[in-house]
């Protein structure tokens, strides 16, 4: 596969690249800020096109490099090729309103399910590594990480609370 | 003031409407600026004011022109550029030229219509290659140079009309040492400028304006038209960071520019009656003769006639550099002519543009043709 990159005047830049099954590839960073792809089948005459924002292409990219995207939307697999059989899961829940005034220790995720939440965004900001006394408000966005099993257990025991 | 604040009011409600169908917005601009001015409704006369806002649009239009003249790339795709240039460039001045003469424009006239015949919009074809999802044609090459060597005639244009009474020669090594100041002032200041580019306060957006504004005054001093300072100055800076300078002078192109095409819609003087069938003609002819070369060029570089109904699908549209020619160098009645082709071809190249795709796959449905690979 050779990846071609054409520097197109007044439209952007543009990549291409045959497929070992013949299949063309076409994507476009157009300078109106947008990124198209293109897909042709080998032999086809015509291609098909997808119109895709910045974060839009970002979110298939991340799928395209391996991230595993469950059908849920936002949660996320990982899996280290070094290490055997290691997957974790990483997971966005959003506070609801009666867990609001409660902290991590009250709600002894770590304990009782083993997830540890690793990052909270609240109101555009993000706190990473919440200590245990951290306070929860209405709304705000989790990224819990841990096994699928332990996530699961999150749900049913703290969520739900 | 109120009718420059009138006349951006309605460019504004026609920019949302011309947004939300997806069809070009340069001529509803010009018929928007016709029924306010002095042929329409007499609400908005142009004033000192409106025509320096005006001057601004086209300097900041010819910067950006010269902003995207990289010769280094030109040279590196010359023969794509040239077989296509050249036919596009013969045959459409040749018809518009003969078109002009023949209905009486005199010599000079015929040859400012020719060349807003020729000359498509850059900005309409751009568009309707990403709105249309046609970025991946290979035919979208072949129109993108084209744009590029359409944009290469205009500059050499500019030159020669501009030269007037002057004598020639002077006249281009004037230029040519303008080119070369500006040059080695982007070479060597190359460090200091990128530095201020790099800055988020207001700094780079005021540099810009003010090294634009501050070229274009030099022209007063020196006798080189202000059009070719601001192609030269943006040429000189695209060797620095073309995409800072591109991202820093948009805001003043796009306001400047819908003021522009608006004031120029204001000032067409209808006075003298219009020539129905001479506008229709000649708007007919723009479309046809695009064809011809469009055909020529889809048969010489892609072997395929289709190819070039393609190309002339989204080259049809005249558009923002026919209007800066006839506001250049227009009088009242070329100025008539070539705005009636802007609108007519500009309003025809948007459909065609969204329908060749599907006239071609029709065209060539299966077994009509052998297939055959896009892309390089």
């Amino acid at each position: 596969m050779t990846l071609r990159s054409v520097n197109l005047p007044g439209v952007g830049t543009k990549y291409e690249f045959t497929t070992e099954k013949g299949d063309t590839v076409a994507l476009f960073f157009t300078k109106t800020g947008t990124i198209q792809m293109y897909t042709l089948q080998g032999g086809c005459h015509t291609p098909s096109a997808a119109e895709m924002t910045p974060m839009e292409a970002r979110r298939l990219g991340n799928i395209l490099t391996g991230a595993i995207i469950e059908a849920e939307s936002e949660s996320v697999e990982v899996a280290f090729s070094a290490i055997a059989d290691l997957r974790i899961t990483i997971h966005t829940y959003v506070i609801p309103g009666d867990l609001a005034g409660k902290t991590i220790e009250d709600l002894q995720i770590r304990t009782k399910t083993g997830v540890t939440v690793i990052a909270v965004s609240r109101d555009e900001k993000n706190i990473i590594n919440p200590p245990p006394s951290f306070v929860f408000k209405a709304g705000d966005g989790l990224v819990v990480i841990g096994e699928t099993d332990q996530l699961k257990k999150f749900e049913r025991e703290v969520m739900v609370d | 003031m109120e009718g420059i604040v009138l006349a951006l009011f309605v460019c504004l409600v026609l920019a949302l409407i011309t947004k939300y169908l997806s069809i070009p917005p340069i001529p509803f601009y010009i018929i928007g600026g016709v029924l306010l001015g002095q042929s329409g409704l007499g609400l908005v006369e142009s004033n000192e004011i409106s025509h320096f806002l005006s001057q601004m649009g086209l300097i900041f239009l010819l910067f950006f022109m010269g902003l995207g003249l990289r010769l280094d790339r030109i040279a590196a795709n010359r023969s794509a550029v040239f077989t296509s240039g050249f036919l596009d460039l013969n045959i459409n001045m040749l018809i518009g030229f003969l078109a002009a003469y023949l209905f009486g424009f005199s010599i000079i006239e015929s040859v400012i219509i020719a060349a807003a015949f020729y000359i498509s919009s850059t900005a309409m074809a751009i568009t309707s290659l990403i709105d249309n999802r046609k970025l991946m044609m290979r035919e979208a090459e072949t129109i993108i140079w084209l744009m590029v060597f359409e944009d290469l005639v205009l500059i050499i244009f500019l030159a020669i009309i501009s030269a007037g009474d002057q004598n020639p020669i002077i006249f281009l090594i004037k230029i040519a040492g303008v080119l070369l100041i500006l040059y080695l002032v982007a070479h060597y200041g190359k460090e200091f400028l990128v530095s201020i580019l790099d800055r988020s306060d207001e700094l780079p957006i005021l540099f810009t304006f003010g090294a634009v504004l501050t070229t274009a005054s030099f022209s007063m001093y020196i006798g080189v038209p202000e059009t070719m300072m601001v192609i030269a100055l943006g040429a000189a800076l695209a060797t620095t960071d073309p995409d800072a300078f591109e991202a820093h002078a948009r805001p003043f192109k796009d306001v400047f520019l819908v003021v522009f095409f608006v004031f120029f819609g204001i000032t067409i003087n209808l006075a003298g009656g219009i020539d129905y069938f001479m506008i229709g003609a000649i708007s007919l002819l723009a479309i046809l003769s695009k064809l011809i070369s469009g055909i020529l060029t889809g048969i010489f570089i892609h072997d395929s006639a289709y190819s070039g109904i393609e190309i002339w699908g989204n080259t049809i549209g005249r558009g923002e550099f026919s209007i800066a020619l006839a506001a250049l160098y227009g009088s009242p009645p070329v100025a008539t002519v070539i705005a009636s082709m802007v609108i007519v071809t500009s309003i025809v190249g948007a459909f065609t543009a969204k329908y060749t795709g599907r006239f071609r796959r029709w065209m060539a449905s299966p077994g009509r043709r052998a297939p055959h690979r896009h892309g390089h």
